[in-house]
């Protein structure tokens, strides 16, 4: 029962205190704002694009344009998931920058073998499983489908961001779930 | 629901190719908008709903998914942090001049708004535990003698009473401002936002 009770009171402070200080241009608060979401900004880029060794630089991208742009942030308290909405983004500009032809709808190429990361705790094993069939996905559904349920992105938003027609971006995204569940209901 | 123990490799029901001529994206449609209106030609397809089922699974699964991605992060250390805050510019955030007496009459004396924000940061450090977060000033600050309101948020830790806490930082505030400046400040308006925890607060995903 070791209640040590703040060994830096910035690291317990809420989200909209400390973005609203980082705002302010306090540092510190955006280091605490750094510590609390570099893991989920890693875990979701490493998502967009898995085996990549641009995980890092983007979340650093992410953090850099994040401080630049924290003052026009007006609800501090959604800071979470503005720097997913940021991280997206950047995650997006090396696709581009890899791609640079906007046919993506077009490269339907499977997934190269990636080694799927082997993290103990995707041991419970559906997490596992869906991890397993979102890393077998081709390249254009995997973009979709993560920008869309791990990035809360509307359907025009990935057509905007992804340089796409909707219609694609629906079927793209409907393929994807299917897979998904196929894969998933093959496993069970 | 799996009626088959070994895996049929082709035609099972699980490859949702039977949907009676519905499709994945008309579901997740349908899911999208909570099942309502009840689509009575999805609901009385067993192929629909079996495949409703395995959507809705997904659905479900998919927080956990960033969640358990994310805790297989390592934690960030120091030298990453550094070498973020490195890389950000930290001349951005001056905001406005707020004027002072100067000593001599050709001398044109100044100090920033983001200056007096750290001045009235730094108060916190006489109430141990309190965390200020955004810091306004509503007035004109840039014409010596205008009203102005100071604004801010606060985090105060579990277990204090607020009125206390607000009042001593209150008045280290105002000592504060008055130091450094000559802001004719007429009211501190502070706003409790945050109770910190005393357990561990789970980090801010979910």
């Amino acid at each position: 029962m070791s209640s040590e009770p703040c060994r830096n009171p910035l690291e317990s402070a809420d989200d909209r205190i400390i973005a609203g200080r980082a705002a302010d241009g306090d540092t510190a608060a955006f280091a605490a704002l750094v510590r609390r979401y570099t893991p989920m900004m890693r875990a979701y880029t490493r998502r967009i694009l898995p085996g990549s060794a641009d995980v890092d630089d983007v979340v650093q991208d992410a953090f850099i344009t994040a401080w630049d742009q924290l003052p026009k942030l007006d609800d501090p308290g959604r800071v979470r998931n503005w720097l997913m909405r940021i991280t997206g983004r950047k995650a997006i500009d090396r696709i581009r920058s890899a791609r640079p032809h906007s046919d993506l709808s077009e490269m339907e190429l499977p997934a190269q073998d990636r080694m799927a990361p082997q993290r103990q705790v995707e041991a419970r094993a559906g997490i596992a499983a869906l991890s397993d069939a979102i890393n077998q996905l081709p390249d254009s559904q995997r973009e979709c489908w993560v920008l869309r349920e791990l990035g809360d992105y509307s359907y025009e938003e990935i057509a905007q961001e992804l340089d796409l027609p909707i219609s694609t971006v629906r079927g793209l995204l409907a393929r994807a779930r299917k897979d998904i569940i196929v894969r998933m209901e093959q496993w069970r | 629901m799996n009626e088959y123990d070994t895996p049929d490799p082709r035609g099972r029901v699980t490859e949702f190719e039977d949907l009676d001529g519905h499709t994945i994206e008309e579901l997740s449609d349908y899911l999208d908008a909570g099942r309502t209106p009840v689509d009575a030609s999805i609901e009385g397809s067993p192929g629909c709903r079996i495949a409703l089922d395995a959507l809705t699974r997904l659905r479900e699964l998919t927080p956990e998914l960033l969640a358990a991605d994310t805790s297989a992060e390592p934690g960030p250390d120091d030298t990453w942090v550094q070498s973020i805050l490195a890389g950000i510019t930290l001349d951005a955030r001056a905001g406005r001049r707020i004027p002072l007496p100067a000593p001599a009459l050709e001398a044109d004396l100044g100090i920033t708004e983001g200056a007096v924000r750290g001045v009235i940061r730094a108060a916190e450090h006489t109430v141990p535990g309190v965390v200020i977060g955004k810091c306004r000033f509503d007035g004109d600050v840039t014409v010596p003698g205008e009203p102005v309101r100071v604004r801010v948020d606060v985090s105060v830790p579990y277990g204090e009473p607020i009125p206390d806490l607000a009042e001593r930082l209150r008045s280290e505030i105002s000592a504060r401002v008055m130091t450094h400046t000559t802001l004719n400040v007429t009211g501190i308006d502070i706003t409790v936002h945050d109770i910190q925890q005393l357990q561990n607060r789970t980090e801010g995903n979910r």
